[in-house]
């Protein structure tokens, strides 16, 4: 299926992506264009809107579209859940939600200063997706001490 | 220049790689090899040893190696001292001096579980540094929405719904059942230990505690649920107050006697008496 949200993506627009391919659709390709074309260019198309008020996929309330992704196709997976709070926080702008959240928006925001092509972006930030679940399913209570000799 | 360290790097030997690459020496190579070999590859290979002990590129106290080759090398860019602590914070598990280093530390863990190769992990991490540093440098106080309406209808859901609705964080619902749950069995809570078992850092939980707990600090939360505990006991019970001090996880009971006073206006003996007259 293709895939359909707005241009310059930083948190959900990426982290989505992520999920869908990973979760969703293997197959799934996605495609960026200016706000106001996003129905118009769906519809022409034959992709889903996504991440946009007025589109089934998008917020809703406090959550966001990663979390209506969760829900919608019953992904059952703990580091996931784990995820979805990070994202959220960092989206959301609720950085109190998760430690994790400032750190990933400081970075997601400075990857787009640094990369203006969005599907340049998306290839990193997949990477990032890649490395934070990972974190979440197999690092998560690991500590850091710079310890050479361990 | 040659400049080697230890391999399989997380954080500063991602990091100082970065910032000798950006700022010091814009060809530098990087080698990482097995930690008990260093010392002598870096000779037979005229490289400069970086990040382990008792080479001059090293941590000193509390700051790490980035912190040094600032220092030793004189670079001024303000941007770079926000991104030291963020590094410095990840790397020695400070998770509480820049609040980005939980999210930097996360994500180099698991690009480090996911890629094995040493300099493709460093290329990836060139991105990471390269993003964190234009953050620092143009973005620090930026918000997420950009959007004027989006930030307005933000600022109404802060305002209104969020205060309405008293959401608090997940971890703040948990934390109450540990508590009540370790209250019952067990009083020797620790807020170091909990905080592991939440994942939040014990400066961020000690600090956020009170907003989500009756404006009360984790000790004087703990304590008035100990003396809750106690006036349910001293309404049902056959105990003696020493039992009751030693139930509630007071040392002894003067120290109870003394506690419960101050919480509630009256020592437990009155209490009991003014319960025995209402009966």
């Amino acid at each position: 299926m293709k895939w359909i949200t707005r241009e310059r993506p930083k948190i959900d627009r990426i982290a989505c992506p992520w999920l869908i391919k990973n979760f969703v659709d293997k197959s799934a390709e996605f495609i960026y264009v200016p706000k106001e074309q996003v129905f118009a260019k769906a519809e022409e198309l034959n992709a889903i809107p996504y991440d946009i008020p007025g589109a089934e996929y998008s917020h809703e309330g406090d959550f966001c579209t990663f979390d209506y992704i969760i829900r919608k196709h019953n992904i059952t997976d703990s580091a996931i859940d784990q995820l979805a709070v990070i994202v959220r926080a960092a989206d959301t702008d609720s950085f109190e939600l998760a430690p994790q959240a400032a750190g990933l928006w400081a970075i997601s925001a400075g990857l787009s200063y640094n990369i203006k092509d969005d599907h340049e972006q998306l290839i990193i930030g997949m990477k990032i997706y890649d490395a934070l679940y990972s974190w979440a399913k197999h690092v998560y209570s690991e500590k850091h001490n710079w310890s050479p000799t361990l | 220049m040659k400049w080697i360290t230890r391999e399989r790097p997380k954080i500063d030997r991602i990091a100082c790689p970065w910032l000798i690459r950006r700022f010091v020496d814009k060809d530098a190579e990087i080698i990482y090899v097995p930690f008990d070999e260093v010392i002598e590859k870096s000779k037979e290979l005229n490289a400069t040893p970086f990040d382990l002990p008792e080479v001059e590129y090293t941590h000193y106290g509390d700051e790490c190696t980035f912190d040094y080759i600032i220092k030793k090398h004189r670079i001024t860019d303000p941007a770079l001292k926000v991104l030291a602590v963020i590094v410095r914070g990840a790397d020695t598990d400070r998770h509480d001096i820049a609040s980005q280093a939980s999210g930097l530390w996360a994500i180099s863990a698991g690009l480090s579980h996911n890629i094995k190769d040493d300099h493709q992990l460093l290329e990836r991490g060139m991105m990471i540094y390269d993003a964190l540093y234009s953050w620092a440098k143009h973005l620090q106080n930026e918000r997420h929405t950009q959007n004027p309406i989006e930030n307005l209808l933000l600022d109404v859901y802060k305002k209104f719904l969020k205060q309405k609705s008293g959401r608090a964080p997940a971890w703040t619902v948990e934390l109450k059942e540990i508590i009540q749950d370790q209250i019952d069995t067990n009083l020797a809570l620790c807020l170091k230990e909990i905080s592991q078992s939440l994942n939040v850092h014990p400066t961020y939980l000690s600090r956020e505690f009170s907003k989500y707990f009756d404006d009360l600090s984790f000790g004087d939360y703990i304590r008035k649920l100990r003396i809750e505990k106690a006036i349910v006991l001293l309404n049902d019970s056959k105990h003696s107050l020493a039992e009751i001090a030693y139930l509630t996880g007071f040392s002894d009971q003067s120290h109870f006697t003394r506690i419960f006073k101050k919480t509630t206006g009256k020592s437990p003996l009155s209490y009991k008496k003014s319960l025995a007259k209402s009966k």
